[in-house]
C-alpha cells in the first residue's frame, strides 16, 4: 500500500431496521486503502461486502462511524456533493455491466466525461484511449446488445476508467461471465493497476479474484474478520 | 453535460420502444386533427352565419340613430349619412350601404301581412351585400328607374297571392308619427329559407321611402358597413367612433345588432372547446401513462446514472427532452395527417344537405349545409402551442418520479 490514503473507514456501521428487528449489515468496520491498491473484500453472502462498497461509493450513508475519500469526510456532504464526488473521484463496475442500452460503447465510455462537462475533443480523445486500453478500439460504434458479456464489462471498465477516478469499485465484476472471459477481465484490471496505478477495490466471492488480489479483507456477519496482504 | 448528448440520448430513449412511441404519436396526431377540424369547421360556420346575417340588413358594423337598435322606428332618424359614408371609405371597408328600415303593414287582394320594410338604393345594392337580392327566385331586382318597384319574400307572396307585376300596398308611420302609405309593383320574389325573412321582409327603393317618410337626402335609418373579416368589427367600430364621435348616433357591431346570433355562437364555441378539452385530457392521460411506464421500466438505468454522478436535475431534463421530442414528432405527424382532409374541406367541403336539409336556420340566419373549414392563423398557433405545452405537462410527473429515483433502491430492480 502506498503512503497516500485514498479511502479510510473509521468504525463504520450500517444498520437496517425493520420494525423491532435490527440488522447490522456492517458492524464497526475500519480499514484504509492506499493509492494503487488491488484489494478484494470477500465473505459469504450477507457478510456486508456490497454494503461496504456502497458506503465507500457514497451511495449509502453510515449510521455510525465515518468514511473518508482522499481525506474528505463524506458524512457531512449533501446529496448533490456526493453525486459530484461519485462523478469525479469514484468509478463503478457493476456485476450486471449496467450499460445504457441506447448509447454505443463509445458513448457509454464517454458518459461520465459528459457529466463532467468536458470538451468534445477531449472526450473523443479520452474515449479512444480507454477503449484501446480495454481492447475495444474497433467496437466503439456498437450498442451493448451487440456485444458479448465480456465486451460489455470491458466497456463498463472503460467508463469507470475514463475520468481517471481516485478508486474503481467493482462489485462482483466476474459473476456474469465465463471463466476465460473472467480471466481476461482480471488480466486487464491488473494491468491497469500496474501500469496506471489505478486503485481497485473488489467485492467478490470469486476465488480467481481473491487469488489475484494483493490484499484480502474478509467480512463475516458485517464485521471485519481478517485483513491480509498476499505475500 | 453537453446539450447535444442529452438531446441525442433522449431521442434514442423515445424510440426504445418503437410501437409504444408510434401509438403515443398517433394520439397526439389525431388530437391535432380533431382540434383543427372542430375549430376550423366552427370558425367557418360562424363566419358564414355572421356574414350572411350582415347581408340581411345591418352589416358587420351599423351606424344608426340613438336607440334605434333597441326599438327600430322611422322616427329615429340618422343624419349626416354622407359624412358617415366618407368615414367608411376612409377606413377601407368592403362596402357601406345607406338603408331605411322599419315596421310596416302590407296588403294585397284583401289580405294583409305585417313585417319589415328595408329601403335600398338599387343603383348601389349588389347581391354580395344583400341576401334578399342574392336569393331572388322569380322576377328580378327593381332598377333605379322603377321608383315603385318592390321585392317580397316567397312566403308573403304566397299569403298575399303576389307575383311579379302584381300590386302591393304598404302602410307605415312616418317620422312625425303620421300614418302614410304607398303602392308598389312586385318586380321580384326571393326565398332565403328563413321563414321570418321570407314572410316578413320587403325591399323598396330608398328614394321612394324618403319621399313618403319625409326624410331628407342625407337621412336614413342606418349605414350598414361590411368588412372583409368579421373579427375586426370591434376595431372598425372604435375607429369610426374616433372619426365621427358618438354624439347623436350609435355605432354597433354585429354582436349587438345580432345579439341572438352572438349568444348562439358563444354557446356553441364554449361547447366546442369543452369537447376538445375533454379529448385532450384523454390524450394527456395516455401520454402520462406511457411516459410513466417508460420511466418505471428504466428505474434501474436511472439508478445507475445517478450512481455514476448524474444529478436529479439532469435526469428530469432528460425525460422532459424525451417529452419534447414526442411533442415535436406528434405535431409533425399531426400536420401530415391533417393537411389532406383540411385542404379538402377548405376547398371542396362536405355536403350535409341530405342530413340537415337546405333550409336549416339558427338565430334567424340560414346555415350553409356545406361543411367547410377555415382555420384562422392565430387559432392554428394557439392549437399547436397548447398541444405542445400539454404534452410537456403530461411528462412532468414521470420526469419528477425519475429524478427522485434512489440509486440503491433502483439498482435492485431488474
Amino acid at each position: 500500500m502506498s503512503e497516500e490514503v485514498m479511502v479510510r473507514l473509521d468504525e463504520v456501521s450500517r444498520v437496517y431496521r425493520q420494525g423491532t428487528n435490527e440488522v447490522r449489515a456492517v458492524d464497526r468496520v475500519s480499514f484504509s486503502l492506499g493509492a494503487g491498491d488491488f484489494t478484494a473484500i470477500c465473505g459469504p453472502s450477507g457478510s456486508g461486502k456490497t454494503t461496504v462498497l456502497n458506503l465507500i461509493g457514497c451511495l449509502d450513508r453510515p449510521d455510525e462511524g465515518r468514511v473518508f475519500i482522499e481525506g474528505r469526510d463524506v458524512s457531512s456532504l449533501s446529496s448533490g456533493e456526493l453525486a459530484r464526488l461519485r462523478r469525479d473521484r469514484i468509478g463503478f463496475v457493476f456485476q450486471s455491466y449496467n450499460l445504457i442500452p441506447v448509447l454505443t460503447a463509445a458513448e457509454n465510455a464517454a458518459f461520465v466525461l459528459e457529466l463532467q462537462g468536458r470538451g468534445r475533443e477531449e472526450v473523443r480523445r479520452r474515449v479512444a484511449e480507454v477503449l484501446a486500453e480495454v481492447g475495444l478500439a474497433d467496437l466503439g460504434h456498437r450498442r451493448p446488445e451487440d456485444l458479448s458479456g465480456g465486451q460489455q464489462q470491458r466497456v463498463a471498465i472503460a467508463r469507470a476508467l475514463a475520468p481517471e477516478p481516485a478508486i474503481i469499485l467493482a462489485d462482483e465484476p466476474t459473476a456474469n461471465v465465463d471463466s476465460a472471459t473472467a480471466d481476461g477481465l482480471l488480466d486487464l484490471m491488473e494491468r491497469l493497476n500496474r501500469d496506471r496505478g489505478t486503485t481497485f477495490l473488489f467485492s467478490t466471492h470469486d476465488e480467481r479474484v481473491m487469488k489475484r488480489a494483493r490484499r484480502l479483507i474478509r467480512l463475516r456477519d458485517g464485521a471485519l474478520e481478517a485483513d491480509t496482504t498476499a505475500s | 453535460m453537453d446539450s447535444l448528448f442529452i438531446t441525442k440520448t433522449a431521442w434514442r430513449g423515445v424510440w426504445r420502444n418503437r410501437r409504444r412511441t408510434l401509438i403515443t404519436l398517433s394520439s397526439v396526431a389525431f388530437g391535432l386533427l380533431l382540434s383543427v377540424t372542430f375549430t376550423g369547421s366552427a370558425d367557418y360556420a360562424y363566419t358564414n352565419m355572421i356574414d350572411t346575417s350582415a347581408t340581411m340588413g345591418m352589416g358587420h358594423v351599423s351606424v344608426t340613430a340613438l336607440g334605434y337598435n333597441r326599438s327600430p322606428s322611422f322616427a329615429k332618424v340618422l343624419t349626416g349619412c354622407g359624412r358617415i359614408m366618407a368615414a367608411a371609405r376612409e377606413l377601407g371597408v368592403r362596402a357601406a350601404r345607406v338603408r331605411i328600415s322599419g315596421q310596416a303593414v302590407f296588403g294585397a287582394g284583401g289580405r294583409s301581412n305585417d313585417g319589415q320594410v328595408i329601403g335600398v338604393d338599387p343603383a348601389r345594392e349588389t347581391p354580395e351585400f344583400n341576401v334578399f337580392i342574392r336569393k331572388i327566385i322569380k322576377g328580378r331586382m327593381f332598377t333605379p328607374a322603377e321608383t315603385r318597384g318592390v321585392l317580397v319574400g316567397e312566403v308573403m307572396a304566397r299569403r298575399l297571392k303576389l307575383a311579379p307585376g302584381r300590386k302591393l300596398v304598404y302602410t307605415l308611420t312616418d317620422r312625425h308619427g303620421e300614418m302614410v302609405s304607398g303602392v308598389a309593383r312586385v318586380s321580384g320574389i326571393f326565398r332565403t329559407g328563413v321563414i321570418e325573412a321570407d314572410n316578413g321582409v320587403v325591399l323598396l327603393p330608398i328614394a321612394r321611402l324618403r319621399e313618403i317618410l319625409g326624410y331628407h337626402q342625407d337621412e336614413a335609418s342606418m349605414v350598414a358597413i361590411f368588412i372583409a373579416d368579421q373579427r375586426r368589427s370591434g376595431p372598425v367600430r372604435d375607429r369610426l367612433v374616433s372619426i365621427l364621435g358618438d354624439g347623436e348616433r350609435e355605432i354597433l357591431t354585429w354582436h349587438e345588432t345580432q345579439a341572438d346570433l352572438a349568444a348562439l355562437i358563444a354557446m356553441d364555441r364554449a361547447g366546442n372547446y369543452l369537447m376538445q378539452f375533454l379529448i385532450w385530457l384523454l390524450v394527456a392521460a395516455g401520454i402520462m401513462n406511457t411516459m410513466q411506464m417508460s420511466v418505471m421500466e428504466r428505474r434501474r438505468q436511472f439508478g445507475v446514472m445517478q450512481a455514476l454522478g448524474m444529478g436529479p436535475g439532469r435526469i428530469f431534463h432528460l425525460i422532459m427532452t424525451e417529452a419534447l421530442w414526442i411533442a415535436l414528432c406528434g405535431l409533425v405527424a399531426g400536420a401530415l395527417l391533417t393537411a389532406p382532409p383540411y385542404l379538402y374541406l377548405r376547398n371542396v367541403g362536405l355536403d350535409l344537405a341530405a342530413v340537415i336539409g337546405t333550409d336549416y336556420s339558427a338565430a334567424g340566419v340560414l346555415v350553409d349545409p356545406l361543411l367547410k373549414v377555415r382555420l384562422f392563423p392565430e387559432r392554428a398557433v394557439f392549437i399547436v402551442v397548447f398541444l405542445f405545452i400539454l404534452v410537456l405537462a403530461s411528462a412532468l410527473y414521470p420526469a419528477l418520479a425519475a429524478a427522485r429515483t434512489r440509486p440503491l433502491v433502483a439498482m435492485r430492480h431488474r
